[in-house]
């Protein structure tokens, strides 16, 4: 029983890393929020079945939150704030990292976060033991995507990816802190979502574009 | 040592895949022309050209040399001895003690290699452009492919391809997480080996777009036969070992003539099942553009290695 | 059986007298016989020599106190008769090859002065590898750096070559203050020059010791060996010797660091290493990966045959490094059998590669022969004048690419078999890492095959894209025969693998049982099951009754067709010619946009346009470049911070004789005040 638990768990974390690299080998905005999407879905349903595993059903209304906030609304959103803007905002053309190498190097942060993870004491838990190393290796993604891409659309995909990941990490450690807390963090999230989209709208009026090398300009000096 | 019973299935796993390896490609365009709301020719027509090239009468380029005219011959002897390694309805394969899956990749790359000299040989523009992208393909996907063989190796004990069967037929794929990896991996392994779209268009004419078909332009009759079908044979075994290893369902391991009969009909069930769903997939996507294929192959070598980790770290 | 020692001393009275016979001829066709076939039959008693070795017991030769305090001592083990052979194998062929190659020369230099240097350089590298005293072993490694040295700059009218030459004086001189401290710091443990000494204390050596002798004799012996980022020579020094100089410097004498290498490792340890000495392997494994895909990425897109062959020798030394490595990571963790698998693989590609890269360089050679350039740009077509040299360099290029049923194969295989065991190192990260290792390793093999479908087809296949390839014609007899000892070399390795195997095993005392040559290769995983096998003797049989069936089911089914020679299509356009084809640039283009961050490629396209038209164009002028990033982010600041330290030590300089004198005066104080203080202590 406990090692079906734990194929269950492990295969479920990996169809989590697969969406993750998803979103991160996209190019286009709609892409990645498609992409994004998915992998929101494929969190919600991880985050059933670790309630599943320990039996907490405040777990269930995190997962349908989860479910219901950032696979349906947040696209949503963003699809109308950035409904006006131009199509060559909306594609990252020019990384730092070209596309191909970012994918080997989120790999690598893959391997990494599972080596760091090593070390953590938790070795009798399979939640954690399974799904603490993905979190982590969402959050460095996520932490990759936003030092690599230009465009602040991109950025905010790796804000999000990130925020996934720390969504999980979360739930993994503690299986679920309490629900008002939870319903705080997202609507902060859709508050911090509405408010960047509002930015950047600004921006794109402001400067014409939405790369983030601009916003050096606004520096004094 | 094997009985000479034993031998002789060994023997006939090899003919098999070399006889029912243009039925596969037909397969392949009657979906293909299907989803495209065509009638398409019948599943057999890949035989009745194989037939018919075989005895038409060739043109040979006064440019090339002896490299143009044994490239057809490299090419069908190194696919079809490569063919005598795989285990097909039978778990294991007799030969499996002379080579196993590195060979098999080996001869693979033999026979590419001839087809990209040749190209060159007629000093024709095609050949060389043809060429030049096969060249960056196969030197892409060779790390994809050594990745994946890794997971495959370690996870089953071994790259004899018989201990590798063997093994897979007896697990399950549930405490396996590396395979969903490497089977995304092999996945886009078999599009990029067999220049399947969105790597190359085999069905193209355009200069732009084509890899493999710009290689053997010049080639006519006998020779043209025998490097469609060693390309048939090549797509089976792919097709095969893709699904002798991630879906084992059904193989036999006895010599049995009940037990060989179900695993010979749920192979051909599940290659077909393989087949048409490839073609699908082709009808579904554009060709891409060539300098995109890199981040294509990326993920196949990302998702590789996580699975590698995985492998290691349970 | 002759008398080891009678043949030893034979064999260095052949190469002095091949080197001093011609000095005394006039007539250039004598010279060249007195020269070369005194070096051939040196060179085949040398064979002869390092199997009895292999087979028998390790030969050993000590005259005392030859300087003062230092014995001369020579000892050829197993190991050192293992390299022996690839040296004399390889220095045969090259000598016969030689016999008509050195024409070439002919018109501008003295060929004697070349027999001369060719005789003395391979005698150096045969003493260099028998020398069991750490004195002697660097008198005749600085013999062999200045022999190929004077080598390199043979022609010496082209300036090029000159500068080539120099920066290869100035590498090698760098790698050899390295084994110097090496050496040095094996004396300060025993006080004792020989290497006997070094190997029987070295159990006592602190760890501190024996990390920094490793690391220093794998820096100074892997620059002979032309590691990534001490290769920088090696491109240059190769291609500008004459082409077989270039075969014995790139199959034999860059061999001779990795010979320097695993002789350290085992004096050092005997084998017998501790987990704590895992990181030399791993090194070894990185630095061995970097150099194979630096190596063969520079290769691919390099237009000049030789050059090219020169950044493959890189590639290959690197795979031989990941061998070797992989060796020593396994022997660290007590895994025996592993280790022996890993260190066959080594030295099996060690030896393939010295036979097929001698092969190909005097191929290489045979075409700069034939047609005076080694830019490929300008050759083609030559499969149709010269039918020999391309079927041999065709055998030579299937090998290197690591095809079956060739040599190149069995190594890499062995070699990915060794990668693929991993899994038994019993620590995770380990496993992590070498598991991606391979990544690099596996690309590396991708990239040569394209670079050695570019050299095969662009030099030898297709229409010619000069005139002058219309006039040549096939190259000497000897030289064909030169070739064809190397060419039978690698068909033989790679049909009955266990050939090489046993030459190795028993070199290496790895096993002593002899070995059948038709054994099939079998290795076991954890639980007793069969891993991986491989007999290439059936698999040719198999390729061989394939290629018999299918040619007789062709003709039967087929029946008689006719076969029509008619130009190659030309979208009816007419009139194709060899400017239209791909040239070797274009060929590997793809390669270089993928991997332009390392190649620094850019390219600049100049247009010119009829009088006010913006679109109709006169002329257009596209020129591509690609950067050395070694040369551009390494070497050339290290050079201009260096230059600018030395302008700052030339204002001591100030021609003043009384400055000169106020430094010795200061010197003479410094040093007695140092005198006077140290025995204070």
């Amino acid at each position: 029983m406990v090692s079906t638990q734990l194929s269950i768990l492990t295969i479920s974390g990996s169809i989590l890393i697969i969406a993750t690299f998803s979103v991160v080998a996209r190019r286009g905005f709609i892409d990645w929020l498609n992409a994004y999407r998915h992998q929101s879905i494929v969190l919600a349903g991880v985050t059933a079945i670790i309630g599943y595993i320990t039996g907490i059903w405040e777990i269930y209304i995190a997962a349908a939150l989860t479910l219901i906030v950032k696979s349906i609304i947040i696209p949503k959103v963003l699809t109308y704030v950035t409904r006006r803007l131009e199509i060559e905002f909306k594609i990252e053309t020019n990384p730092y990292v070209s596309l191909r190498t970012s994918v080997i190097i989120s790999a690598l942060l893959v391997g990494l976060s599972y080596f760091l993870t090593q070390q953590i004491p938790f070795k009798s838990d399979p939640v954690v033991n399974v799904l603490l190393p993905v979190s982590m290796a969402q959050f460095f993604i996520g932490l990759f995507v936003l030092v690599n891409r230009r465009t602040v659309l991109s950025q905010v995909v790796g804000l999000l990816i990130i925020e996934n990941g720390l969504f999980l990490f979360t739930m993994v450690l503690t299986h679920g802190v309490s629900l008002i807390i939870e319903v705080g963090i997202f609507v902060d999230i859709l508050i911090g979502i509405v408010i960047s989209s509002i930015l950047l709208f600004r921006m794109g009026r402001t400067f014409d574009s939405l790369d983030v090398t601009n916003i050096e300009n606004l520096r004094d000096d | 040592m094997y009985s000479m019973v034993e031998i002789l299935v060994g023997i006939i796993q090899g003919l098999v895949i070399i006889l029912l390896s243009p039925l596969i490609t037909g397969i392949m365009r009657k979906t293909k022309a299907r989803t495209q709301k065509r009638m398409g020719a019948s599943v057999l027509q890949p035989y009745y050209d194989i037939l018919k090239l075989i005895k038409k009468d060739e043109v040979i380029s006064d440019q090339s040399s002896w490299i143009f005219r044994i490239c057809p011959w490299v090419n069908f002897v190194a696919l079809a001895t490569a063919a005598f390694f795989i285990p097909l309805f039978l778990m294991y394969s007799p030969f499996g003690l002379a080579g196993d899956l590195l060979l098999v990749i080996g001869l693979f790359a033999l026979a590419r290699f001839f087809t990209m000299l040749a190209s060159l040989d007629v000093a024709s523009s095609f050949g060389g452009l043809g060429s030049s992208r096969e060249m960056m393909y196969s030197a892409l996907l060779e790390p994809a492919l050594f990745l994946t063989i890794f997971i495959v190796a370690l996870t089953y004990g071994g790259t004899n391809l018989s201990t590798l069967v063997t093994a897979v037929s007896g697990a399950t794929l549930l405490p396996h997480p590396q395979l969903i990896f490497a089977a995304i991996a092999m996945f886009v392994l078999v599009l990029g080996e067999t220049g399947r779209l969105p790597f190359d268009n085999p069905s193209t004419h355009l200069e732009l777009t084509m890899v493999h078909e710009a290689m053997i332009l010049e080639y006519s009759g006998k020779s043209l036969a025998l490097i469609e079908w060693s390309q048939a044979i090549k797509l089976l075994i792919l097709l095969v070992l893709v699904v002798n290893i991630f879906v084992p369902w059904g193989i036999s391991s006895s010599i049995t003539i009940p037990a060989l009969g179900i695993g010979f009909v749920s192979l051909f069930a599940k290659i077909s099942i393989l087949a048409i769903f490839i073609a699908y997939f082709e009808s579904s996507i554009a060709k891409w553009r060539l300098f995109r294929i890199p981040d294509l192959v990326a993920v196949a070598i990302a998702s590789s290695m996580i699975g590698i980790i995985l492998y290691y770290i349970k | 059986m002759i008398e080891n020692l009678s043949l030893f001393q034979l064999v260095v009275f052949l190469f002095a007298s091949g080197a001093l016979l011609g000095l005394f001829s006039r007539n250039s066709r004598f010279t060249r016989i007195l020269t070369f076939v005194p070096t051939m039959i040196g060179s085949f008693f040398t064979v002869i020599f390092s199997v009895s070795v292999i087979l028998e017991k390790p030969f050993q030769l000590m005259v005392p106190n030859l300087l003062p305090f230092i014995n001369f001592e020579i000892k050829v083990d197993g190991i050192a008769a293992f390299f022996l052979l690839l040296i004399s194998i390889v220095s045969f062929a090259v000598s016969l090859y030689s016999i008509g190659y050195s024409k070439e020369y002919e018109a501008k230099k003295r060929t004697s002065v070349f027999g001369f240097l060719f005789n003395i350089f391979i005698l150096s590298m045969i003493l260099v590898v028998a020398s069991n005293n750490s004195f002697f072993f660097l008198i005749f490694w600085e013999l062999m750096s200045l022999t190929s040295f004077f080598l390199v700059i043979y022609d010496h009218d082209k300036e090029e070559n000159v500068k080539s030459g120099l920066t290869y004086l100035v590498m090698t001189h760098f790698g050899t203050a390295f084994i110097f401290a090496s050496f040095l710091l094996g004396y300060i443990q025993t006080g004792s020059f020989s290497f006997d000494a070094f190997r029987n204390s070295s159990s006592s050596f602190p760890i501190l010791t024996k990390n920094l002798i490793f690391l220093f004799a794998f820096i100074g012996f892997g620059t002979k060996a032309g590691i990534v980022p001490l290769h920088i020579w090696l491109p240059q020094a190769h291609p500008s010797a004459p082409s077989n100089v270039s075969a014995l410097m790139s199959a034999v004498m860059i061999k001779i660091g990795i010979y320097g290498i695993v002789r350290t490792v085992f004096d050092l340890s005997g084998f017998g290493l501790s987990p704590e000495y895992s990181w030399w392997g791993l090194l070894m494994i990185a630095i061995g990966s970097v150099s194979a895909i630096i190596g063969v990425l520079y290769a691919v897109i390099e237009h000049d045959i030789k050059r090219a062959l020169a950044f493959s020798s890189i590639e290959n030394i690197g795979i031989i490094l990941v061998g070797f490595g992989l060796s020593v990571v396994f022997a660290s963790f007590n895994l025996t059998t592993l280790s022996a698998l890993a260190l066959i693989a080594s030295m099996y590609h060690t030896m393939n590669h010295s036979v097929f890269k001698g092969l190909l360089f005097m191929g290489a050679g045979s075409v700069v022969y034939a047609t005076h350039t080694r830019n490929m740009e300008h050759l083609g077509g030559l499969i149709k004048k010269m039918p020999w040299t391309a079927l041999l360099f065709l055998i030579g290029t299937i090998s290197i690419v690591g095809l079956p049923p060739f040599n190149g194969f069995i190594s890499e295989w062995l070699t990915m078999q060794a990668l693929l065991s991993s899994y038994q190192i019993p620590s995770i990260i380990l496993q992590i890492s070498i598991a991606f290792a391979s990544l690099p390793f596996a690309l590396t093999i991708g990239v040569a095959a394209a670079t050695f479908v570019k050299l095969f087809g662009i030099s030898f296949l297709s229409r010619p894209r000069s005139e002058t390839i219309a006039k040549i014609k096939e190259v000497p007899r000897s030289m064909i025969a030169g070739m064809s000892i190397l060419a039978a070399a690698c068909v033989l390795l790679g049909v009955l693998p266990f050939l090489g195997i046993s030459v190795i095993t028993s070199a290496f005392h790895i096993s002593s049982q002899p070995i059948n040559p038709f054994d099939t290769i079998i290795l076991q995983n954890n639980f007793g099951k069969s891993f991986a096998n491989l007999s290439m003797p059936v698999v040719i049989i198999m390729l061989l009754s394939i290629a018999i069936a299918i040619f007789g089911f062709i003709k039967v089914i087929g029946g008689k067709t006719k076969k029509t020679t008619f130009s190659t299509w030309d979208c009816g356009f007419g009139n194709l010619n060899e400017r239209m084809e791909y040239t070797g640039t274009s060929l590997s283009q793809p390669i270089r946009v993928v991997f332009k961050t390392l190649f620094r490629s850019h390219t600049q396209i100049q247009r010119e346009f009829f009088g006010d038209h913006k679109y109709i164009l006169r002329t257009l002028k596209v020129e591509s470049f690609t950067k050395n990033i070694f040369e551009e982010k390494l070497y050339l600041p290290i050079m201009s911070s260096s230059i600018f330290i030395f302008d700052k030590i030339r204002k001591i300089q100030t021609g003043k004789i009384n400055a000169y004198l106020l430094y010795i005066m200061i010197t003479i104080v410094l040093l007695l005040l140092f005198v006077r203080l140290s025995h204070n202590v």
